[in-house]
């Protein structure tokens, strides 16, 4: 865990420590659905850029302050030189404020090349893969120019295998998880999936193993404590004060939707055919295994999906995570909360704000709900 | 700089743009009874998708631009407390929150009418009147909230109503050769574009059950080439310094530009526009008494303080001459469209919104009308709910200074929630920008 913790605090050091240690570069990606194993198959280390625990600085003339602190970090880091490790960025996605901060990146370092390939977001359209498809295509031209090496079929699939096996490990601790078995709380499990997001794949996944050796895995569950749903919380990790606070009230987190959580280990990329068509199959998958906010679609909900993930992990509440000005949050949060008053879930909504929240306000509030579950336990979604 | 005097009223409007708000007033007023007239009615949000509809035999209503008239006539909180109702966050997109709070309303009364308990919503209130839609047409370019928006508004009506996406790539710039209508990024995505709004037209057809009628959209959109063209003649006359109208005129003239129908009434109103303006420079009227600072306005409109907004700056002998918003949307570009196969014509003017360049296109089109219109200052509407508008504002700043040494200044606002406006932080910070420019002109001088 102490090696995870420590890439996961600081992963900038540890890109700069790889890049020394092996002479290759690094490259930046940003939430939610960028391919990583695209770089990795050239060799290049893929980072996931995270938010700084530093407080904003420089960004502020970047991006004003009605942005989600993500958006506002990662334009304080590009203005800083903290992102100078990085040689090149990548993003796909096209959420409003991610773009901005992605322009904070050329504005101030324009010697930098940033790439973007915009995944069409509406998912139910025939036009769609081929889109998708010709954005990856156009991605790996890009990459191959930024790194000097060419990808080749063999080293993307072996690279998808090498993602898949560590995605598939990570849920194997979320199973564990819900069902009671393995008591892992939610800060570690964030670290788990944080640190993959930063990490040579490889490495983490020898990390993971040795983890898994060692991790007590127990017959029952302790029967009281009161079973919670994280929820929602896009593009950077809640910080490990507020997951510990939710615990410390008497909820056990036994499963989330969080970005830096289930919803970025839910799928795997088929390991047949083509593999850089594997990669957009992954992508429409993808939304169809944790339908995403971002994306917009008829076929599947997340309400929907939240309800079936209570039932599967016999969650009695949820707390839902939302990153101050985040709007794709904003916007699905009143169908969340329909949903769940219907089935007579209880929730609580906790907004996160980059510079924190009021700690001992947040236990109150947490308390309380807890007890509130406790005095009128909600029935199980079936 | 000395203070403005309040009580003078120094602003000139146009006159003729007050057949534009007769025009448009009428145009919802219809929207209003179009169930009662058996018409099929489409919500639709972002571009400019009306001719479309206006060829398929239905009524538009945009949402945008609903949700701006109610914020104009100060309207808008009914529709916005029941989104606070419903769960929708102040921070939210203020458009999306209003236009969704009216969809609550609007849905409320459709299941008051079929339970038999009507009377809970209270039918004269403007925000509850829009008819109920038969289907959704999103096409938002460059601002993901748009997008998402209907997708709610789409669960909003219990996911049953059907919904067609327009995808718009932004014009991010990754090839060398990207630039605004340039290169070969601009070509492809126009193909992609405009392949969707031919599916666009097969899904119309579903839906109406008729074949879509080819000509009457070449034919409507022949109007609006001209009214555009018109239109762009008139703004350029604004050159002229001092300006004949301003920035504001060009404001009042959104609505007819961007969702009336494409007619002669259309042409005839810019027509009457830029006849006017030229009347104006041959008497020697100006927009703003008295002329000495011309300022480029960046940002979605305050819709709640139009009025208000356009005096103070004619107090401080400000004249806004031209904005990111009047002048890079809505069909400015009419050298693209041919009447006679007019689908890539559109596809392309939807790309351009001004929300949906990357920055090295909006720096180009920015230094652009600095030029054009000899910009002194530049006002930041720092629009608090809509990102897309925000997002290039700080770099935009910065580049018009380093640039054209062109001085600016941002003040607080939103396109449809008064609350986010703060008045003193206005004040204190154009008479900044003022004195700063007063500094500058001294030092030419020198
Ligand atoms: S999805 Fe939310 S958290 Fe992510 S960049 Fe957009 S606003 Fe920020
Ligand atoms: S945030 Fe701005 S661009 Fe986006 S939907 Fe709202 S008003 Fe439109």
């Amino acid at each position: 865990m102490a090696t995870l913790r420590t890439v996961a605090d600081d992963p900038v050091s540890y890109a700069l420590n790889w890049k020394a240690a092996h002479s290759r570069p690094v490259i930046g990606s940003f939430p939610m659905n960028f391919p990583s194993e695209i770089v990795h198959a050239v060799g290049a280390l893929p980072v996931i850029i995270q938010e700084s625990k530093t407080p904003i600085t420089e960004g502020r003339s970047m991006l004003a302050e009605f942005y989600c602190g993500y958006t506002r970090s990662v334009a304080d880091q590009a203005s800083i030189g903290e992102l100078d490790v990085f040689d090149g960025f990548v993003v796909a996605d096209h959420c409003v404020q991610l773009l901005g901060a992605v322009d904070a990146i050329r504005y101030s370092r324009p010697e930098k090349p940033v790439h973007f390939a915009q995944f069409t977001s509406a998912m139910d359209d025939a036009w769609t893969k081929p889109r998708v498809d010709g954005r990856i295509s156009d991605l790996k031209t890009e990459i191959e120019t930024v790194v000097r090496a060419r990808l080749t079929d063999a080293d993307l699939a072996r690279s998808i295998k090498a993602f898949n096996e560590n995605r598939r490990l990570l849920r194997h601790f979320y199973d564990l998880r819900r069902s009671g078995r393995a008591r892992i709380t939610a800060s570690e499990m964030q670290l788990l999936v944080k640190s993959s997001m930063v990490m040579d794949i490889h490495e983490h996944t020898a990390v993971l193993l040795e983890l898994l050796d060692r991790i007590v895995v127990r017959d029952e569950a302790p029967d009281d404590l009161v079973r919670l749903h994280l929820s929602g919380h896009f593009c950077h990790a809640p910080k490990p004060e507020i997951l510990d606070v939710i615990e410390e009230s008497g909820g056990l987190v036994v499963d989330d939707d969080l970005y830096t959580g289930f919803r970025y280990i839910s799928t795997d990329v088929p390991e047949d055919g083509d593999p850089l068509a594997a990669l957009s199959t992954w992508y429409l998958e993808r939304n169809i295994n944790a339908p995403c906010p971002t994306r917009v679609t008829n076929k599947v909900d997340w309400d929907t999906y939240l309800l079936e993930s209570l039932e599967a992990s016999r969650s009695v509440g949820v707390v839902v995570l939302m990153a101050k000005f985040c709007e794709p949050h904003m916007l699905y949060y009143p169908e969340l909360r329909k949903a769940l008053e219907a089935h007579g879930v209880q929730s609580l909504l906790i907004e996160t704000e980059h510079e924190g929240i009021p700690i001992e306000t947040l236990r109150t509030k947490m308390e309380t709900f807890v007890e509130r579950i406790r005095r009128h336990p909600s029935p199980l979604p079936a | 700089m000395t203070l403005a005097d309040q009580n003078q009223d120094k602003t000139n409007r146009l006159k003729s743009t007050r057949l534009g708000g007769k025009m448009t007033a009428d145009y919802w007023d219809n929207i209003f009874t179009a169930k009662e007239r058996g018409k099929h009615v489409v919500w639709y949000n972002g571009a400019a998708m009306n001719p479309l509809f206006q060829a398929a035999g239905l009524e538009w209503c945009h949402g945008e631009a609903f949700a701006a008239r109610l914020a104009a006539q100060h309207l808008e909180e009914p529709a916005q407390a029941a989104g606070a109702e419903y769960g929708y966050i102040g921070e939210l997109c203020s458009y999306a929150r209003t236009h969704l709070g009216c969809a609550v309303l609007t849905q409320q009364t459709i299941s008051e009418r079929q339970t038999g308990v009507v009377g809970v919503v209270d039918q004269q209130e403007l925000a509850a009147k829009l008819p109920a839609p038969d289907f959704f047409v999103n096409g938002y370019a460059g601002c993901s909230t748009g997008q998402q928006w209907d997708a709610m508004t789409y669960r909003v009506f219990d996911r049953k109503l059907p919904i067609f996406n327009v995808s718009l790539p932004m014009l991010w710039g990754n090839k060398p050769d990207a630039g605004y209508m340039r290169g070969e990024e601009w070509e492809e995505v126009s193909t992609y574009a405009e392949g969707q709004l031919r599916e666009l037209v097969s899904f119309l057809e579903h839906q109406t059950g008729r074949p879509f009628d080819w000509d009457l959209l070449s034919e409507s959109m022949s109007y609006i080439k001209r009214a555009s063209e018109l239109r762009l003649e008139a703004m350029q006359l604004c050159t002229l310094a001092p300006t004949p109208a301003t920035y504001w005129d060009w404001v009042a003239s959104i609505a007819p530009i961007n969702f009336l129908p494409g007619n002669q009434a259309l042409v005839d109103y810019f027509a009457g526009v830029k006849a006017e303006i030229q009347q104006r420079i041959v008497d020697g009227i100006s927009g703003v008494a008295n002329e000495r600072y011309r300022v480029y306005f960046d940002g979605i409109m305050n819709w709640n303080k139009l009025g208000f907004l356009t005096r103070k700056f004619a107090e401080y002998d400000v004249a806004v001459v031209a904005g990111r918003y009047t002048h890079e949307s809505f069909w400015q570009e009419p050298q693209l469209i041919d009447i006679d196969n007019p689908l890539r014509g559109m596809a392309q003017h939807y790309l351009l919104c001004p929300l949906n360049h990357g920055l090295r296109n909006l720096q180009e089109l920015l230094l652009r009308r600095l030029d054009e219109y000899s910009i002194d200052g530049i006002a930041f509407h720092s629009t608090r709910t809509c990102r897309a508008m925000t997002n290039p504002q700080s770099m935009l700043a910065k580049s018009a200074e380093r640039e054209r040494g062109v001085k600016s200044f941002f003040f607080e606002g939103d396109v449809a929630d008064a609350s986010f406006y703060n008045d003193e932080l206005f004040d204190s910070r154009l008479e900044a920008m003022l004195e700063a420019i007063d500094v500058q002109r001294m030092k030419t001088l020198a």
